[in-house]
């Protein structure tokens, strides 16, 4: 995913609006761009409030700022800069991330990040896309960062290899069925077609709806959306994030007018205070087909 | 050209607004009243500004009534629902590139917009006016780390030092604070315009490094009882006695 972010820059380098800051990681994966374009190319040291507003000050100038470090230091740490300096002024910053979630897993809950999705849904005019595997993240960000709104890309460590057509706004039905709606986003995409398919067999049809915007969903994505909640009833949520502000409360959210039941695969409101590995953290929060398969049984 | 008439004029007209909207901060607008003036009776249109301590917008708003921004008319319209002119500036204020409020986040916004002119190598300078208790914040001293590594000598920081955070944390030394993060800083007397002028608009230093000036100045400066209750004037708006004899009091 990192490499598809740096060729993905590199290519779109020509654009002499495009402007990267980062803070202070990632700086050898980007090495393309910053040889070609090195008076474009800034890394900002660790100190991302002040790059925030760099970049925000880059794009009164008319620049399309990239700032690049990790989430919680580049979304937590900058939640105040993100609202006031990109938001309220409404400066079409990108603000590209890593290690969201549990992604450094070992490295405690100072570097783990599963509240960014639910902050960033809460400002007006921002845009969030997950993208989770290379090809999403090349044409999502292709598709938006120079559309003048601030846009947060979350780039998952774990990626997937499903072939998807991502479009931004949209939403993707890549399993259909009448008995209940899986709805994820991120890199849980095989586990819940996985569970998808094993739900099939013993006779349960679901439908999998698959995210990688998560705001705004246009018309046509809320539509999809309610209408398969309307056809099913059933609501199975999945994603690497907080069950609070995040995909679950998107569908929440969107299907209003329409009664369902509904169980969220996510992280509790708790601390995850285990190190350990990626796999480990997911396997304890239900994060696996297994889980997703026994939150559409509690349905049932 | 009555420079002097010119000041008082925009005190009065800062005073006007914060007692009709019950709403402002005139100590705070006060002391900068010079520092605006001196720096819009000379900024060209290549020239930005950002008003960092935001909380000063009525004295921003009044100068730019001043200096033909805006109509005079409209600064009546100060705190209104429906106005352009809030208790801290946005971007819909014409000329006002920045919101500001939440202090700390005019500087490297202005540093950023600096950076964007150097790397298309556009002439014209950026200022930024920060207040000493602003200084307190950690995002000024990232960005004063910032604007150096990035080489900004077209960014010109003003320190509006009128000792409003001496009762708290106080911004002590903050010439030499500047200095030892690699700006060419200097000092001078933020309510003597041709001080200011020179200071301000003294052109690049041959180091390429940015320029800090501190300008030492009276919070609430040019109403006595301003200057010598600062503290429980920093967020109140005078009656209409009280209006009426500071006005008296800035009357030629």
């Amino acid at each position: 995913m990192r490499e598809q972010f740096a060729k993905t820059l590199a290519d779109l380098g020509a654009d002499e609006r495009l402007a990267v800051l980062i803070g202070d990681i990632s700086h050898f994966l980007l090495r393309d761009f910053e040889q070609e374009f090195p008076e474009r190319f800034y890394n900002m040291g660790i100190a991302e409030q002040s790059m925030l507003g760099v970049a925000a000050g880059l794009a009164m100038r008319g620049f399309y700022p990239v700032v690049h470090s990790i989430a919680p230091f580049v979304v937590e740490r900058c939640f105040e800069q993100i609202k006031d300096d990109l938001c309220y002024q409404g400066l079409g910053v990108n603000i590209v991330s890593v290690g969201s979630a549990f992604d450094y897993a070992a490295l405690g809950c100072t570097h783990h990040c599963y509240d960014d999705l639910a902050i960033l849904r809460a400002l007006p005019g921002m845009q969030i896309v997950y993208p989770s595997a290379p090809h999403e993240f090349d044409s999502l960000f292709r598709a938006t960062y120079a559309n003048g709104s601030p846009t947060y890309f979350r780039l998952p460590a774990k990626t997937h290899e499903v072939r998807t057509s991502p479009r931004f706004g949209e939403v993707e039905l890549l399993r259909e069925g009448g008995d209940c709606t899986i709805v994820v986003a991120g890199p849980q995409l095989p586990n819940a077609l996985a569970a998808a398919d094993a739900l099939a067999e013993e006779g349960v049809a679901c439908d999998v709806i698959y995210l990688t915007t998560i705001k705004p969903l246009a018309a046509s994505a809320r539509a999809a959306i309610t209408a398969s909640v309307q056809k099913t009833g059933k609501v199975v949520s999945v994603e690497e994030h907080s069950i609070i502000g995040g995909v679950g409360d998107e569908v929440a959210r969107i299907c209003t007018d329409v009664p369902f039941t509904a169980r969220r695969v996510g992280i509790a409101d708790r601390f995850l205070t285990n190190y350990g590995s990626y796999a480990e953290h997911c396997a304890a929060n239900g994060l696996t087909a297994e889980g997703i398969i026994a939150a559409a049984h509690e349905l049932a | 050209m009555d420079r002097a008439g010119d000041l008082r004029g925009i005190r009065r007209g800062i005073l006007r607004m914060v007692h009709r909207a019950g709403e402002g901060h005139i100590p705070s607008s006060f002391s900068i009243v010079e520092i605006l003036y001196a720096l819009y009776a000379r900024m060209g249109a290549d020239d930005a500004f950002f008003l960092s301590k935001g909380h000063a917008s009525a004295g921003l708003y009044a100068t730019l009534a001043h200096f033909g921004f805006l109509d005079q008319a409209e600064l009546e319209t100060f705190g209104r629902y429906e106005s352009r002119l809030g208790g801290h500036p946005s971007n819909k204020v014409p000329s006002v590139l920045s919101a500001s409020g939440s202090l700390g986040h005019g500087l490297p916004m202005a540093a950023g917009y600096a950076l964007g002119k150097k790397i298309r190598g556009e002439d014209g300078t950026v200022f930024c006016l920060v207040g000493d208790g602003e200084a307190n914040e950690g995002t000024i001293w990232e960005a004063a780390a910032h604007a150096v590594r990035l080489g900004l000598a077209n960014l010109v920081c003003v320190i509006d030092d009128n000792e409003s955070q001496a009762r708290a944390m106080p911004s002590i030394n903050l010439e030499e604070k500047f200095a030892a993060f690699g700006w060419e800083a200097s000092t001078v007397d933020g309510h003597d315009l041709a001080a200011l002028e020179k200071g301000l608009f003294g052109g690049a230093p041959a180091s390429g490094a940015p320029r800090a000036v501190v300008a030492r100045t009276i919070k609430g400066k040019g109403v006595k009882e301003l200057e010598r209750n600062a503290v429980a004037w920093h967020h109140k708006a005078p009656s209409a006695e009280q209006l009426a004899a500071f006005e008296e009091e800035l009357s030629p």
